[in-house]
């Protein structure tokens, strides 16, 4: 961890410097995590891909502004998730016609057996979720922040997020039929 | 059972497309950017006075004064061009942006300069004209009386659609798509809608207010702008570069920088052409016929056959600049930077040509057209 702490650090500097090298050895790193996670919050493939691109490019643009001691993956986690957010608000506002994949059809792409009915159940679970609770599930258990990390990235009490990861699990635990950790 | 490799296990759909597409864009935008100054290099500027002082010495010789004589008529334009931009050869009102700021040339040929502006459009029936300060939107009628002002930052590509009574007009600031009433009030970030590409959203004729704009993932969204319902939104194209709607509203053409892609009423597209090179698009008023600039030619398509030949219009020495269709769909003005010339076109063999464009507008560099307006 410390390792990719001191590469994220040189890439951010090399990055600065106008290394097209360090910005690709950072997309490459980072875009994965923040794809998946837009995409487990909004359920949708185009949106996420949108969502992770312009925080990418938020990133480019800060660049220069960017306290170099601090990481780069909360900055960039703090955009995704919040436009995640924003983005599933203002769908369920509008009405809206998508030709995209959602979850559950990806959860169809899984090989038959017992991972293949999980997926489908965490797929299930994670839909009747509100955004909010999908985000912060998101921010605990993909990106693995502590309670504590989560409420100042979405600016939220530690109670809040607390109870939020509470209901959500409890959603989760029903739809899966198992015990989570 | 662990939840963290069940979320890092499900199938995401399209991940590695997304990736690639998403990449190319990052790599764009960093191109774009300066980098954080390091030290000074001293090297350029010698480097930059060798070259002048080189260019310099090859033009006094015999051989070198040859080649600026070619090229002196290279750039010489239409031999029977008028001096100054008389009259219109068609009805309508011209917005003409310059450096200096805005013009409008009435049929009579009379103009005037509306201010310190930039980026000017018209209103859909000529009323006003929308423009752009670095961070305001300003309305003015077109004796250059401000009608509204709205600060935002980094305004650009202000657009304004509707009927004569009810309009809207769409603008970026930074990336982020804006829309505010044609009366200056109730400005909003358009329903929250991902970032857009630097390419001027797109209204479409009449009422209802339906936007067309880019993303910077390069998707089409086409939107009911007060319902805030999403239409359609396409596949992504990448380097979108101009949208344009036909008179009708039922074509949509996407111009990028290898491919023309017609859009009917869905988000699938009608037909997608690869096209390398268009820089700039016009539906004929009234049809779906494409004029379209590809380097010197102008080149006309119909927008319903994409895949037909297309048909030279015209073409000249070095590169054309932008098109519009006179109101009538009668005439084609065709900018020519490099003779520093208007070409109004009505054939190949009727063409009325004006020279000294630049200096008409103010001096500075060759201005640029913000639209061929509707007769009063």
């Amino acid at each position: 961890m410390a390792g990719a702490s001191r590469h994220e650090r040189a890439w951010v500097r090399g990055a600065r410097a106008g290394s097209a090298a360090d910005v690709e050895a950072l997309f490459r790193h980072h875009w994965p995590l923040a794809y998946r996670a837009a995409y487990l919050v909004v359920h949708d493939a185009a949106a996420a891909e949108d969502i992770a691109q312009e925080a990418f490019l938020a990133a480019i643009r800060a660049l220069d502004r960017f306290d170099r001691r601090r990481p780069f993956g909360p900055w960039l986690h703090r955009i995704v998730v919040n436009r995640a957010i924003d983005w599933a608000r203002a769908r369920r506002l509008r009405a809206e016609i998508s030709d995209d994949g959602t979850i559950e059809r990806a959860a169809a792409h899984t090989r038959p057996g017992a991972a293949d009915s999980d997926a489908r159940a965490l797929a299930a679970g994670l839909s009747a979720l509100s955004p909010e609770h999908r985000a912060v599930i998101v921010l605990r258990h993909l990106l693995e922040y502590t309670p504590g990390e989560i409420a100042e990235l979405l600016e939220l009490p530690r109670g809040t997020v607390n109870s939020r990861l509470r209901r959500g699990l409890d959603a989760l635990r029903e739809a899966i039929g198992e015990e989570l950790q | 059972m662990r939840l963290r490799d069940l979320l890092r296990e499900l199938p995401i759909p399209e991940q590695d497309e997304a990736r690639l597409r998403s990449f190319a864009v990052v790599r764009a935008a960093f191109a774009e950017r300066k980098p954080t100054p390091q030290r000074r290099h001293y090297l350029k500027p010698a480097l930059a006075l060798a070259v002048i002082a080189a260019v310099v010495a090859a033009a006094a010789s015999p051989p070198g004064r040859a080649v600026l004589g070619s090229l002196r008529k290279t750039v010489a334009g239409e031999k029977r061009a008028a001096p100054e931009l008389f009259a219109l050869p068609s009805g309508g009102r011209l917005l003409v942006n310059s450096p200096d700021g805005p013009w409008i040339v009435q049929t009579n040929g009379s103009r005037r300069r509306l201010g310190g502006y930039r980026e000017a459009a018209w209103s859909p029936h000529g009323l006003y004209v929308v423009a752009a300060r670095p961070d305001e939107v300003v309305a003015v009628s077109p004796k250059g009386d401000v009608h509204w002002t709205l600060p935002r930052p980094r305004v650009r590509f202000a657009r304004w659609g509707g009927s004569r009574v009810d309009t809207r007009i769409a603008y970026l600031s930074g990336s982020r798509l804006h829309m505010v009433a044609g009366d200056g009030t109730g400005d909003v970030d358009l329903c929250g809608e991902p970032a857009a590409a630097p390419v001027a959203p797109a209204w479409r004729p009449g009422l209802p207010h339906v936007l067309a704009f880019a993303t910077t993932a390069g998707r089409i969204y086409v939107l009911d702008a007060d319902r805030c319902s999403l239409t359609w939104r396409s596949a992504p194209f990448a380097h979108p570069r101009t949208l344009r709607w036909s008179s009708d509203g039922r074509r949509l053409l996407l111009v990028t920088r290898d491919k023309l892609v017609a859009f009917g009423a869905r988000a699938r597209p009608l037909d997608v052409r690869f096209f390398r090179g268009v820089t700039d698009a016009a539906f004929r008023p009234r049809s779906h016929e494409l004029a379209l600039v590809r380097g010197g030619e102008v080149l006309a398509l119909d927008a319903d056959r994409l895949r037909a030949p297309p048909r030279r219009l015209f073409r000249v020495t070095g590169r054309i600049g932008q098109i519009a269709w006179s109101p009538n769909g009668r005439w084609l003005l065709v900018t020519w930077p490099a003779a520093d010339q208007f070409l109004f076109v009505r054939s190949p063999r009727r063409i009325r040509a004006v020279s000294g464009i630049t200096r008409q507008f103010g001096g500075g560099a060759f201005p640029s057209i913000g639209g061929w307006c509707c007769p009063p």
